[in-house]
């Protein structure tokens, strides 16, 4: 086990307003958010002396404008004006799963004491994937020319490939969809409160790129939710309860750019990351209480699944049947609504509801008992990262 | 059938990895990078086999028969380039000589209702312009 393990808590939570195109600049955002979350610790601004993100705008074909379209932690820092700033990162390879981790080990350094990260995500006006380009260059050399524009239609393929390998059928997904707007709606801060989502409406939707339809692609939003982390001790002392960090892992494992369709991807980077998260923390899949795992697309949660050791290769769609996914089910699942239902903020939500479990914070939304609460916060092919949040050190 | 005529396929830029597989494409051959330590192929090419890391890899000319290994049947007009052509089959093909080494394409010539998982196809090329042709794919005889 992790010598470190339950030495740093997340302690407060924030969330902006999440419109579905930008009304205010992303800058707005990500600073409402910010402090949203230094005052739900209880802290004051000047308390924080660390800072990170993942800025990336998923987007491709727009202008990136610090402030507009992504927020940097150049931004944030000349927002802030923080009197006792001393650390900060901004993360490239895993996306904000990536920027939690690192803000744990500048913790565990002692180099800040409180550390925000945030997760901005800007929704441009037109097309979101704008794709005018004449050529293809790079890796997209090999794709783009058929028609492969966004990572959607990867995805797709992969998916097509688990589907007909494992003789499963598409239309079983309606249940992830169907369950996760259920708690949704339990969540006054996903994009998608107040909407309901049934079964026939998941099934009569547009199909998007077989096997997705509408139901199975999260939606683009514009805002930003913000965390703070700090020592195990220090968390202790603040306003919330503590959700302490048992271990971490991201994924070791990645295939040449450009290569699409292989599923070998997905279960190569999730596994290595959910290995270590399991060995560091000491927990076993039949240990968790309650699962946040990423759904950019629906497939991704299979993925994720799969590869972490949830179930077998094949079997993550019956997995979730027959109330096993549900709050008061076998296994819990993005009880906050996940990205299919809050809107596209990446990653950081599926952290912040796994603290709020661990917490006992979640509300309407809670699960009981919960004592590990397991995180995969990205597609486990490229940026995957894995947690898991625990009620007491142990 | 997906109606292609008013597709804008954007035109694959060449680079150093890259070029022979194009200068072959152009000549009506598909040429995949081959590995002359250990005998692997591999696509996209990349600087090392992603088999044995050896660097001595040279492209080598390959029949184009495979199977569907995926598809994606593409409605959504998001990529403006391609709306005219919705609904459309994108495919991925693994080579019988190449296994690993998957190839993106299109299947051309048939209504793209046709692209199902493990059916036979294989290569055609088509001219995008004087300096790129591109490598597609269509059913195999014995399975049109």
């Amino acid at each position: 086990m992790w010598e470190n393990r339950c030495k740093v808590a997340v302690s407060g939570v924030g969330f902006s307003k999440i419109t579905r195109s930008a009304e205010v600049p992303l800058a707005a955002h990500a600073l409402q958010a910010v402090q949203a979350a230094v005052e739900d610790s209880g802290l004051a601004m000047a308390d924080i002396d660390g800072l990170a993100t993942y800025a990336e705008l998923p987007a491709t074909g727009h202008a990136i404008v610090d402030g507009i379209s992504i927020v940097s932690v150049n931004c944030m820092m000349a927002m802030l004006k923080l009197p006792n700033l001393s650390w900060h990162v901004q993360v490239e390879t895993v996306n904000i799963g990536g920027a939690v981790q690192q803000a744990v080990n500048a913790l565990l350094a002692g180099v800040c004491r409180y550390a925000v990260v945030w997760r901005a995500m800007h929704n441009p006006r037109g097309t979101y994937q704008n794709l005018p380009g004449t050529y293809a260059q790079g890796a997209a050399q090999f794709t783009a020319p058929y028609g492969f524009g966004g990572p959607g239609q990867g995805m797709a393929v992969a998916y097509t490939r688990w589907l007909e390998r494992h003789n499963q059928k598409r239309e079983k997904m309606a249940t992830l969809a169907v369950t996760q707007r259920k708690n949704a709606n339990k969540n006054p801060h996903a994009y998608f409160y107040g909407t309901p989502l049934t079964r026939e409406d998941y099934l009569n939707s547009r199909m998007v790129a077989y096997p997705f339809c509408l139901y199975d692609c999260d939606i683009p939003v514009q805002g930003a939710v913000a965390i703070v982390l700090t020592t195990a001790e220090r968390a202790r002392d603040l306003k919330p309860r503590p959700a302490y960090i048992a271990g971490y892992g991201q994924r070791l494992a990645f295939e040449v750019a450009g290569r699409i369709g292989s599923l070998s991807n997905y279960m190569e980077g999730g596994s290595s990351s959910s290995r270590l998260t399991w060995e560091r923390s000491g927990f076993t899949p039949k240990d968790v209480d309650v699962a946040q795992i990423y759904d950019g697309f629906s497939a991704s949660v299979i993925y994720g699944l799969e590869s972490y050791g949830f179930c077998k290769e094949g079997e993550a769609l019956d997995f979730i049947q027959d109330g096993r996914m549900e709050l008061d089910g076998e296994l819990p699942l993005n009880t906050f609504g996940g990205s299919l239902s809050t809107g596209r903020i990446h990653g950081l939500w599926h952290i912040i509801e796994g603290a709020l479990q661990a917490s006992g914070r979640a509300e309407e939304r809670q699960v009981k008992d919960v004592h590990v609460s397991f995180v995969g916060a990205s597609a486990p092919i490229v940026q995957g990262t894995t947690f898991i949040f625990v009620d007491e050190p142990y | 059938m997906s109606d292609w005529s008013k597709a804008t396929r954007p035109i694959p830029v060449p680079n150093e990895w890259t070029k022979p597989f194009w200068d072959a494409a152009k000549q009506g051959v598909l040429a995949l990078q081959r590995c002359q330590s250990c005998g692997h192929f591999q696509h996209p090419p990349y600087a090392t086999c992603v088999n044995c890391i050896s660097t001595d890899l040279t492209f080598e000319p390959v029949q184009g028969k495979g199977t569907i290994y995926s598809y994606t049947i593409m409605y959504h007009a998001g990529d403006r380039r391609f709306a005219a052509a919705i609904p459309y089959a994108s495919i991925i093909v693994e080579l019988d000589e190449a296994k690993g080494a998957l190839l993106a394409g299109n299947l051309l010539d048939t209504p793209y209702t046709e692209a199902k998982v493990g059916r036979r196809v294989e290569v055609v090329f088509q001219q995008l312009n004087d300096d790129i042709t591109l490598p597609q794919f269509r059913l195999a005889p014995d399975e049109a």
